[in-house]
């Protein structure tokens, strides 16, 4: 790994993190508006941006009151959704479509978040699926033109080369 | 701003639980979580609170600290006690009011599942409160070592850890000057439509990409000037040593495992 991609990604993560520090009441449980989701868009644009995103929802989950659990749990539904994104972005070059993607892949797996409230607090499945999954696609949709938009000005393709 | 900065949870101190490696505190937090799911009775919730209340004390921590910790979630665990109060129908019915019944199971389950909430918080905010960010990048990166074996980046992700730690403090700064200067250039961020409010976000976004892009750069140019070539031959600042200390926490912790496990399905 390039020393460059290293420490982007580092200071990624602490944007992730200092992101969701303001918002830290509402980020956790059944009910969640993590703004700093919006950064998972950044896969769309390099795939070098994975582990940024990943250190950064490790460690907010570390300060998360489930601790280990919501780690594993949180760590295995952006894994997945960000893996998901870069095969996709194999065969899809168009960046909005690689957006509206990577929105519906993230908000459909909160099915994981979902199961591991199920399974600790006995939630019933379905109706948080639907509270995760609504916060979730809900920043997602907005982070879409926020980024595209920014990615016009900065291009962070370019930035992490 | 710095009140609610999650980096600042921990107290310094020279306790107990402050002297254990961090290694051992993951690894007994973690299971900790899992067992706690295995409590099903009233004497295997007790084995676990005292264990809970005992690590409380023995770590020194104010207990506001540990309090503060639960304020955020206080109305989830009222939510989820309620929930399970008014679901679940087994058991005797004590209450009836219009269309609302409240069972003995109902409260039991309500009662259970609020305990696990407040043990899995209890137990899980005393690392943080007694380890240092750092101290626990060092330990992650001591338990995923084995992963190495699969050309697993371990060491970059405990250094990107290290980074991001170092610059969070620096980025919330950041953004409390950025906020203020374009704030004192017109834009307004608290009134206004939803859609004007988000338009407000990119000014503020937009500067602040671009200076962490910028910071991540010099640093890596002062990483390279330093000859800094990866994990390979490097040694530590910090290294861990397991004390004996850890080990009694460990043969301790073997006891709570036990006594959980005798002690499900009494009372």
């Amino acid at each position: 790994m390039k020393t460059k991609v290293l420490a982007i990604n580092g200071v990624i993560a602490a944007l992730y993190i200092a992101i969701s520090t303001l918002i830290i009441p509402i980020a956790f449980g059944p009910i969640q508006f993590r703004i700093p989701e919006i950064f998972n868009h950044l896969i769309v644009f390099n795939k070098k941006y994975f582990f940024g995103i990943v250190v950064g929802v490790f460690i907010t989950n570390l300060f998360s009151e489930l601790g280990s659990l919501d780690l594993i749990f949180g760590l295995a539904h952006s894994i997945l959704s960000l893996l998901i994104i870069i095969l996709l972005s194999r065969v899809i070059k168009n960046k909005w479509i690689l957006l509206f993607a990577n929105t519906f892949v993230f908000t459909f797996n909160m099915f994981i978040i979902a199961y591991e409230l199920n399974i600790a607090f006995k939630l019933p499945f379905l109706l948080t699926w639907l509270t995760t999954a609504a916060g979730e696609f809900i920043i997602m949709a907005i982070g879409m033109p926020l980024m595209y938009a920014m990615d016009k000005k900065i291009n962070f393709k370019k930035l992490i080369d | 701003m710095n009140n609610t900065l999650i980096i600042g949870q921990y107290v310094p101190g020279n306790s107990v639980v402050h002297r254990l490696d961090p290694r051992t505190k993951i690894t007994i937090i973690f299971f900790f979580v899992i067992i706690v799911f295995f409590a099903n009775s009233f004497w295997s919730y007790a084995v676990l609170t005292l264990f809970g209340l005992l690590s409380m004390f023995a770590s020194k921590v104010p207990i506001r600290f540990v309090m503060k910790g639960l304020m955020p979630i206080w109305f989830l665990i009222v939510f989820t006690f309620l929930l399970h109060l008014f679901i679940n129908k087994d058991g005797i019915l004590l209450l009836e009011w219009s269309f609302i019944k409240i069972y003995t199971g109902g409260v039991i389950q309500g009662i259970a599942i609020s305990m696990r909430f407040f043990l899995l918080i209890l137990i899980t905010s005393l690392l943080t409160l007694t380890t240092t960010p750092i101290a626990i990048t060092d330990a992650v990166e001591q338990i995923l070592h084995p992963l190495k074996k699969i050309k697993f980046p371990v060491h970059e992700l405990a250094l990107m850890m290290s980074i991001s730690l170092r610059f969070i403090p620096t980025l919330l700064q950041e953004t409390d000057k950025i906020s203020k200067a374009q704030a004192s250039r017109g834009v307004d961020f608290r009134t206004g439509p939803v859609k004007e409010r988000l338009k407000a976000v990119i000014p503020l976004l937009v500067p602040l990409f671009v200076s962490a892009f910028k910071r991540a750069e010099e640093l890596a140019m002062a990483m390279e000037a330093r000859g800094y070539q990866g994990g390979e031959g490097r040694t530590k600042l910090r290294e861990l040593k397991i004390s004996k200390l850890d080990i009694w926490i460990y043969i301790l912790f073997i006891c709570v495992i036990i006594g959980l496990f005798l002690t499900r399905n009494y009372g």
